[in-house]
């Protein structure tokens, strides 16, 4: 079980690589969203927004409407964010649930692939 | 907690173990009931519908085709209560892999969708042929304009696809309800105009031997073909009831619409008509002469657009999800700038285009409806399957929707649409023809030699890549030894 922490530190890890890799904020290019981290197991809560092809700071909690809904245990978060997890794989296992449209899942997915595609 | 790491979040205001409650019903944008609605409907409406519904015409005794329809109609419904109920226990784009993974060997899983997806490559590259040959037609050109026309249709559809170019829910909602609209009152102004009784309205089998209807059934199953796709926008929907739903009204719809269809087919067309590649435009002239012949080139176009726009996404994002998860070759995840699976896309397009050219210059377009008809016939069958293994396998797993009387429902499932599914594959305009099945064991051989002799060397492939990347996140330090009264570590003490 990750705690809130370890998911923090993962996650700001995954957001530099994600803002410096100049492929993925072409990707990025007007697509405005917020999307909600909901961990199974802690219960624990998060917001991550993007916005103007740049990702924001984890903010805790799930006030602000959605237009992604990531829902996997704790350990599954902070492995994705170190690019350890393929969340298609647990996708498809059905290990990792969404709520979303399908091109918002999309281009999550291919943030989380092409942030470690030098990997 | 190491000094360096970066300030966890505030906390928020839930307990360990609470269940998600950030579903669909909380998204800023989520599809309402009346989307699927047309999402399903207009995925099943496609083009190659009007085909269809004039071959199934010739397998019954004059007017009575919507007996068959009706019949098909009910099969539909029990399709219907088989993927509501998988839909319910997986309400995911990826609900077809996870409850035939459950369900069965995954080989043999992977084999039954791999083979399922031809039948998307088929409705599109239908749909491609239909509409080119409709506007040829129209514009009163050759085969060879039409061929141009299919290659620019495709070629369109490529590159709104690659551009990441969705048609809205509501501009779908307003093509499904025109195709529908038209299309019933266009067949109810043929029948009226004709000024004829309906010949042999109740006697299907009048004339014709009892496997003719099954026949006819078995295209009337077609009729209705991919009205479960959408069931791969669980995960958008406003309530997760809205697809059940959603899907029941969608079938009412079909069967309304294909009824009419094909009794106004069967009722002021010739034969020579009937077994033209545009039944549907001869239906409009009939109408409502040459305007009546224009608008339904115009609906025909129309129903490109969900198929085009519903087909190439949803069989692109599958395939792009199967090869990410390693189940096929890495390249097929390729994204482009715009995140759009494009090898996929191009790949699609590519064998949709060459299908639609053969079909074209071979008129051999009854083989691909038989082919659809015997794959979606199938697909039923297993998804019966599914859901009596699941209920043996899984039984404490929440059902929001369960197929009742599922021994019986299921068991009359497997049994009729695999029947269904021989009788289709067998059959192409009423003639004895093993084409379709030839066509369909094809399909499945390549499908069964990949998941047997590649994918085992696609998945060491990746294993072994992914153990010389190695982990990246850090170790986690260990954990602080619990204190005494006295400060004194307690561990370890004697």
């Amino acid at each position: 079980m990750a705690d809130r922490d370890e998911i923090a530190e993962a996650y700001a890890d995954w957001r530099i690589r994600c803002n410096e890799n100049d492929r993925l904020r072409r990707m990025l290019r007007g697509w405005d969203r917020v999307v909600h981290l909901v961990a199974t197991d802690t219960g624990d809560r998060f917001t991550v927004e993007v916005r103007d092809q740049m990702l924001a700071e984890l903010a805790g909690g799930t006030d602000a409407v959605a237009d992604l809904v990531v829902t996997a245990t704790s350990e599954d978060f902070a492995d994705l964010f170190w690019g350890d997890l393929n969340p298609s794989e647990k996708y498809m296992s059905g290990e990792i649930t969404l709520a979303g449209a399908q091109e918002d899942v999309m281009r999550l997915d291919a943030m989380s692939m092409v942030a470690f595609l030098d990997r | 907690m190491t000094a360096d790491r970066p300030a966890a979040p505030a906390p928020a205001a839930a307990a360990p173990g609470v269940p998600p409650t950030g579903g669909a019903a909380l998204l800023r944008r989520a599809l309402g009931l009346r989307t699927v609605v047309s999402t399903s409907a207009g995925l099943a409406f496609a083009a190659l519908e009007y085909l269809a519904a004039a071959g199934l015409v010739a397998y019954v005794a004059g007017d009575s085709a919507w007996i068959a329809v009706g019949t098909a109609g009910l099969l539909a419904l029990l399709a219907w209560g088989c993927f509501s109920e998988l839909n319910g226990m997986f309400p995911t784009a990826a609900a077809i892999r996870l409850y035939m993974k459950r369900s069965m060997d995954d080989r043999l899983a992977l084999t039954i969708t791999l083979t399922y997806l031809t039948t998307i490559v088929l409705v599109v590259a239908a749909d491609a042929f239909i509409v080119g040959t409709a506007i040829a037609h129209v514009l009163g050109q050759s085969t060879w304009v039409a061929a141009l026309m299919i290659a620019a249709l495709l070629a369109f559809a490529v590159a709104t696809n690659l551009r990441g170019v969705k048609v809205a829910g509501g501009v779908q909602d307003i093509a499904t309800s025109c195709v529908l609209a038209v299309t019933a009152v266009v067949a109810l102004l043929a029948l009226f105009r004709s000024h004829r009784a309906l010949r042999f309205p109740l006697s299907p089998l009048h004339g014709h031997h009892p496997g003719d209807l099954l026949e006819a059934v078995a295209l009337g199953v077609f009729l209705f073909s991919a009205f479960e796709w959408v069931t791969t926008s669980a995960e958008e929907v406003r309530r997760p009831r809205d697809i059940h739903r959603g899907m029941l009204i969608a079938l009412a719809l079909l069967v309304t619409v294909c009824s009419l269809i094909t009794v106004a087919m069967s009722h002021v067309l010739t034969h020579h008509q009937l077994a033209s590649a545009y039944p549907q435009l001869s239906l409009g002239r009939a109408a409502l002469g040459q305007a009546g012949l224009w608008l339904m080139a115009a609906v025909t176009a129309v129903t490109a657009v969900n198929t085009f726009n519903g087909g190439f996404i949803t069989a692109s994002r599958f395939i792009y999800a199967t090869a990410r998860e390693g189940s096929l070759p890495a390249p097929l995840a390729r994204l482009n700038d715009r995140a759009v699976p494009w090898v996929p896309v191009v790949a699609l397009g590519v064998i949709s285009l060459l299908v639609a050219l053969v079909v074209a210059l071979t008129g051999s377009w009854e083989v691909l409806v038989a082919v659809g008809a015997a794959l979606e016939a199938l697909i039923y069958a297993v998804a019966a399957y599914c859901v009596l293994r699941l209920r043996a396998r899984l039984p404490d797993q929440p059902r929001p929707f369960r197929l009742p009387i599922p021994r019986v429902l299921g068991g009359a499932g497997i049994v009729v649409f695999g029947i269904l599914a021989v009788t289709a594959s067998v059959s192409v305009a009423n003639k004895f023809d093993l084409v379709p099945l030839v066509v369909i064991a094809l399909g499945a051989s390549v499908s069964a030699a990949y998941v047997l002799f590649a994918l085992p060397r696609v998945q060491a492939a990746a294993e072994a890549k992914k153990a010389a990347r190695g982990r990246r996140r850090p170790p986690r330090p260990p954990a602080p030894t619990p204190a005494g009264p006295a400060g004194e570590p307690t561990a370890g003490v004697a």
